[in-house]
């Protein structure tokens, strides 16, 4: 069921961004640019044990430094809170109880012990300095195969083992499809850990109202709704007592989407000592606590017949969780989509999955931009790459000999979810028309004639966005995320109203809502208010993740839009004594062209809310302005694209370069061809650095390598090339609207087309690229041995 | 990621920053750029109860034509100031190469050579250039003035000859071969290289006549590879005497391991940099 | 030790007086004392670029310079360059280009842009890329910042002095 907007306007065209004039003049508000008067500041106390019995801690020191209001540990909160579990209904799940600092033992280096509230930020890191603490250390675990089978000093000793989760998924019949294959291809992958990088580190202002003795909570969070609901779980609230606010974000890509204890932390102390409190992590403490992505090691196998056609897939799982299932995605996420998403665009006859998830004394692991597809698009299109060498076929050929065709569709894949019809070919076509595959291939030809490795790489994909109430992103996770609602009102001014539970994190919702909207209405997006990143402003809402704020709240925007307009046109077909029909809006506006009556907006407003009386009383309910619906696309939809980049080995320092990268992707209909351009771009730009820089480190003892910038490595415009966003014209969607979410993408397809295409450079000494990041080091490893072997 | 607290005075000439570091005995830091002090005062790895000014001295901000031919370079010069000098660019056309490579142009536009030098990092691009280009660098003390050779100067990684109570003046640099090459390979574009080398050649009827090879990111300090240095005088570069020198500059070096790369691979590197340095410079000693 | 010291601050213009420990980095100085919250954190260590601001016309890290050592020079802070209603030339580049998503990295790539485009030479692409890697973007890709940066020169330089 698709809604069509009558001559849309707005949707489609590069309509310039509302966020933009107070970003570019650095009038932004993020969480700790909020200076709400006589604030205090707090400095946690992180450990720097891994695993460890918390012996004693002696604040005594701290309390009596300059500028100290108070000092807390996870005693004191232990009478004040209840700790939060992020359940789910999966059989055989293990929860975890998250207190926001350690009691009793400490279970990863970052974890929060104690917290010095303080006048300034200085003054509270002095007082951190003098804390004390005994600890007694216990062994630690880093590596997901030992923690799998460790048989003692479990993280969680109540649960008698680290396993968090262990799920099975079967279709087909995967051992008939093994034995009777022509060709197996397998490997053995590891998706090593990354870490969100946002360029705002993560910040929480917890403003105390004096007044009326309420929380606001500014927080740097993608999801105000989901928060808003955990704090007043944990801090036993109403509703109207917190409030969380995240009006401008910078950047989230999942790193933001979950509770973090620093949230309740400032929120407890707000209350407590009645004074705003505000907690800004630096980047020290985001490399090491906000939650890390990824850690996979996957062995998989791919049946083939004689012609190259896939049989079946068969994959076994080991996530690693790090320390904690946290709230409220679960320790699942990440490991069960890589499960969901392996048998990608192909078909795929048979397939087998089995899933493990295990606690090791590391980070907690949580959402990042792509979440599990990044990981199985990697495995999936190294061994599609391999079979297509052994096969002798050409890797664009191969794929479009195996992709679900267009007549296909719905297609059900071999973990039970539906493509419905996207142009998973399309997409391939227009990747190589625009790269001009077949001259590229003679020039990679060439170059590595002269010496030169060079290298093409190919990755498709295909993903599951705008998820609806029947789809979960985490199976059986305590919160249903599948609707959105949009509030939309014209008021006593004439102005439009957009209020919408979504958040802003850069994506540019302001503008793409408001363009919908002012199609909708027949206004224009600049004389669109729209009000989001509230948890206030709506009766519910959980935020911005998985690519579902475009597709559901578009969607209800749509339909309270339409319904607003039809008050308005009934409104003032009253007041000119018209047919509806017989009414156009163009700019805020109402005319009827036959007479050339016109009455704007604010006419209309103050004739509906000042001038009530000139209506029929029957007729005023029906003339309230405003509506609110609700969207659930129930299942979700799908997106895919495919990548294509080239890649320059140096084959003496080993540094990679890519040289030309296009992605040619559907995502339904766009609404600003620009946005979609940037998400593209920013998300393939994300996947260059798993492909070749990216990596937590930690060594076994659990202490983290990786707690600055000069260590942890993200890509600067010097390692990025650009990058070439196509858009395929040809489906909308099912969905209302016709949208697509679009938000991941990049980071799905680009580790494994720079893997790919790495691969295919090295493809003369016969290595196999199964890890990721390929750094410099790792390849002179491979080589060497690849050399070592040949002589 | 807060500096943890210290007093503060500006010295407005190098005697009074002798006087302050001295007094302060170890305690004392001085900062000119910061860029490489900053840092560590924000991760708290110094707690210096004293942090003495020097940014604003300017008897050490000039570049000027010293004796012999030498040329002086004040240690608050900046890297950006060396970058654009043409009299330097003119007569040791390295240093601009070299100069590109030192972070990104907001640390540049405030680092200064005293300051790298006295860091004493073995993988930023100055000791390495100071060694290369057989620098001394003038220091005044409590004792007085004093010139250090390059090559005395660095002890350690972030450890040099200086004395608790002294403060780098300048810079000398001697006239040196212009036919130069530099290569640095690094992860990222601005980052510390994983390893680097630069190389000076003079040439005479056709032959090399000098040569000077100097590594970075090799070793605790930089180093000279003097003995491929002396094989190559006399002949012009050929893939024997290359390989020669690669092998040397691979056998001299000492490099560690960490997260961004092996040993193994550092002294692979160590040859690999060495080998096109000598041909960009010999590139432009021939032409 | 609360050893404060009185210092005045130079800021887009207009001089201001401020009460300052010695140990206060320009950023905090900015942002909490004169309320200047367009310059922004990341890393406190050099690296990211966000808290980039122009000394004297010229770039440079406030995470890593004290704010007593800002003293006698002009400060530029992106709230100097315009404001929402009336961005200046480059900002406009920026909006029509969309060269920004979350904007948090913004402020620091117009001071590093504005620095580059007073420097009045034509720049190829990988000049800019090079010119712009001391600066981190993690929602853009680069590509649209690129490109508003190289049109915003291409129409200035020449331009006369």
């Amino acid at each position: 069921m698709t809604f069509e907007v009558m001559r849309p306007k707005y949707v489609g065209a590069r309509v310039q961004r509302k966020e933009d004039p107070r970003l570019l003049s650095g009038s932004g508000r993020y969480a700790a640019d909020v200076q709400p008067t006589r604030a205090l500041h707090v400095a946690i106390l992180r450990s720097d044990y891994a695993h460890a019995l918390i012996r004693s801690i002696n604040l005594d020191l701290a309390r009596a430094m300059p500028g100290v209001i108070d000092v807390i540990d996870g005693e004191a909160l232990a009478s004040e809170l209840k700790p939060l579990y992020a359940t789910s209904r999966m059989t055989g799940y293990k929860p975890t109880a998250l207190w926001p600092l350690a009691r009793d033992r400490v279970r990863y280096v970052g974890e929060p012990v104690v917290a010095v509230v303080a006048t300034d930020r200085y003054l509270a890191e002095d007082a951190r300095a003098a804390i004390q603490i005994e600890y007694a250390a216990l062994p630690a675990v880093t590596d997901a195969n030992l923690s799998l089978t460790a048989q003692s000093d479990f993280l969680h000793p109540e649960h008698g083992s680290n396993l968090l989760v262990s799920r099975n998924f079967s279709r087909g019949n995967i051992e008939q499809a093994i034995s009777e294959a022509f060709r197996v291809v397998s490997g053995q992958y590891r998706f090593t850990r990354t870490t969100p990088v946002a360029i705002e580190p993560r910040a929480y202002t917890a403003e105390w109202d004096r007044r009326l003795a309420r929380l606001t909570l500014h927080s740097a969070t993608q999801a105000p709704g989901i928060i808003r609901d955990a704090l007043a779980e944990v801090l036993e609230l109403n509703g109207p007592s917190i409030r969380v606010l995240a009006a401008d974000v910078g950047g989230g890509f999942g790193g933001k989407v979950s509770l973090y204890p620093e949230e309740v932390i400032v929120c407890f102390l707000a209350q407590k000592l009645t004074r705003s409190v505000k907690y800004v992590s630096d980047r020290q403490e985001d490399l090491i606590s906000t939650t890390q992505a990824f850690d996979q090691t996957v062995k998989a196998e791919m049946a083939l017949d004689s012609s190259g056609r896939i049989l079946g897939i068969r994959a076994s799982i080991l996530g690693d969780a790090g320390a904690y299932s946290i709230y409220p995605w679960t320790a699942a996420l990440e490991p069960m989509q890589i499960a969901g998403f392996l048998p990608g665009p192909y078909q795929v006859p048979s397939y087998e999955a089995d899933v493990q998830v295990v606690a090791t004394n590391k980070t907690p692991s949580g959402p990042y931009r792509g979440v599990g597809r990044p990981g199985a698009c990697f495995i999936l299109e190294r061994l599609i790459d391999k079979a297509a060498k052994e096969f002798g076929i050409d890797p664009l050929e191969f794929r479009r000999k195996n992709l679900v065709q267009p007549d296909q569709f719905p297609y059900k894949t071999g973990s039970g979810i539906v493509w419905d019809k996207s142009g998973f070919i399309e997409c391939l076509d227009l990747a190589a028309e625009v790269i001009d595959y077949t001259t590229l291939k003679d020039n990679r030809d060439a170059a590595k004639a002269a010496g030169r490795w060079f290298g093409i790489g190919i990755a498709s994909y295909a993903e599951l966005t705008g998820l609806g109430s029947r789809m979960s992103a985490a199976p059986g996770m305590p919160i249903n995320t599948g609707t959105e609602s949009a509030s939309v009102e014209i008021d006593a001014t004439g102005s439009v109203i957009a209020t919408f539970g979504t958040a802003s994190i850069g994506q540019g919702l302001e503008t793409t809502l408001a363009q919908i909207v002012a199609d909708e209405i027949g206004v224009r997006p600049e004389d669109v208010t729209i009000v989001h990143g509230d948890s206030a402003a709506i009766t519910h809402s959980t935020g911005s993740y998985a690519s579902r704020s475009t597709v559901l709240a578009g969607g209800a925007a749509h339909k309270a839009g339409k319904e607003v307009r039809e008050k308005l046109l009934k409104a003032a077909g009253f007041l000119m004594d018209c047919e509806l029909l017989e009414l156009e809006i163009e700019d805020g506006v109402v005319r009827q062209p036959a007479t050339n009556k016109v009455l704007s907006f604010k006419d209309i407003g103050r004739a509906v809310y000042s001038e009530m009386g000139r209506f029929p009383l029957a007729l005023r309910q029906e003339l309230d302005l405003r509506a609110t619906s609700f969207y659930d696309p129930e299942f979700g939809t799908t997106t895919s694209a495919t990548h294509i980049a080239t890649v320059d080995i140096d084959p003496e320092t080993f540094e990679v370069r890519v040289l030309r990268y296009v992605a040619a992707e559907d995502c339904g209909r766009v609404i600003n061809p620009q946005i979609v351009e940037g998400q593209v771009q920013g998300g393939v730009a994300q996947g260059i650095g798993v492909a070749l820089m990216e990596e937590v480190i930690h060594d076994p003892q659990g202490q983290i390598f990786t707690a600055s910038l000069v260590d942890y490595l993200v890509p600067s415009a010097a390692e990025v090339p650009s990058i070439e966003a196509v858009h395929l014209e040809a489906f909308a969607a099912g969905t209302i609207g016709g949208y697509r979410g679009m938000g991941e993408g990049g980071t799905i397809g680009a580790p494994a087309a720079v893997a790919n295409a790495i691969a295919d450079a090295l493809s003369h000494l016969n290595i196999d690229i199964t890890e990721l990041p390929a750094t410099p080091e790792r390849l002179f490893r491979l080589v060497t041995t690849a050399n070592q072997e040949k002589a | 990621m807060k500096p943890p607290p210290f007093e503060y005075f500006r010295a407005s000439n190098p005697e009074e920053a002798v006087a302050a570091l001295g007094a302060h005995g170890g305690n004392a830091k001085l900062i000119a750029g910061g860029q490489s002090l900053m840092p560590m005062l924000n991760f708290r790895l110094l707690e210096p109860e004293l942090l003495i000014d020097i940014s604003k001295i300017a008897s050490l901000k000039r570049i000027e034509k010293g004796s012999s031919g030498r040329w002086v370079i004040g240690a608050g010069v900046r890297h950006r100031d060396i970058l654009v000098s043409e009299v330097l660019g003119n007569s040791y056309p390295i240093l601009r190469a070299a100069m590109t490579h030192v972070a990104h142009v907001a640390i540049r536009n405030r680092g200064t050579i005293g300051g790298s030098l006295a860091h004493g990092d073995p993988a930023a691009e100055w000791p390495m250039l100071a060694l290369l280009l057989d620098a001394e660098i003038e220091v005044l003390g409590r004792s007085g003035q004093r010139m250090i050779e390059a090559k005395d100067f660095f002890l350690g990684a972030l450890h040099t000859s200086l004395s608790e109570d002294e403060i780098i003046l300048a810079i000398h640099l001697p006239p040196a071969p212009v036919a130069w090459g530099f290569f640095e390979t690094a992860r990222r574009a601005g980052d510390f290289a994983l390893a680097g080398a630069g190389v000076l050649l003079e040439t005479q009827n056709g032959k090399i006549s000098e040569a000077r090879i100097a590594l970075l990111g090799l070793g605790e300090t930089p180093i000279r590879v003097y003995d491929a240095e002396a094989k190559l005088e006399g002949e012009n570069l050929n893939s024997t005497n290359r390989a020669a020198a690669m092998e040397a500059a691979k056998a001299a070096c000492q490099p560690m391991t960490d997260l961004h790369a092996s040993a193994e691979f550092r002294v692979h590197l160590a040859g690999i940099m060495t080998g096109r340095s000598l041909d960009a410079a010999w590139g432009q000693a021939i032409c | 030790m609360l050893n404060r010291r009185t210092i005045t601050l130079n800021v887009n213009g207009e001089a201001h007086e401020l009460e300052v420990e010695p140990r206060h980095l320009l950023a905090d100085a900015l942002r909490e004392g004169l309320g200047l919250t367009g310059t922004h954190i990341g890393c406190e260590h050099g690296v990211c670029g966000a808290c980039t601001i122009l000394l004297d016309g010229e770039s440079i890290r406030s995470c890593l310079l004290l704010a007593v050592q800002a003293e006698g020079h002009e400060i530029t802070t992106v709230e100097g360059l315009g404001d929402s209603n009336h961005l200046n030339f480059l900002q406009q580049k920026f909006r029509e280009h969309h060269a920004l998503q979350c904007g948090f990295c913004t402020p620091g790539m117009l001071m590093t842009a504005t620095e580059l485009l007073n420097q009045r030479t034509s720049l190829t692409e990988r000049d800019i890329r090079d010119a712009l890697s001391g600066n981190l973007c993690r929602c853009t890709g680069y590509d649209h910042i690129i490109a508003a940066i190289s049109e915003a020169i291409a129409e200035t330089s020449g331009a006369g002095p």
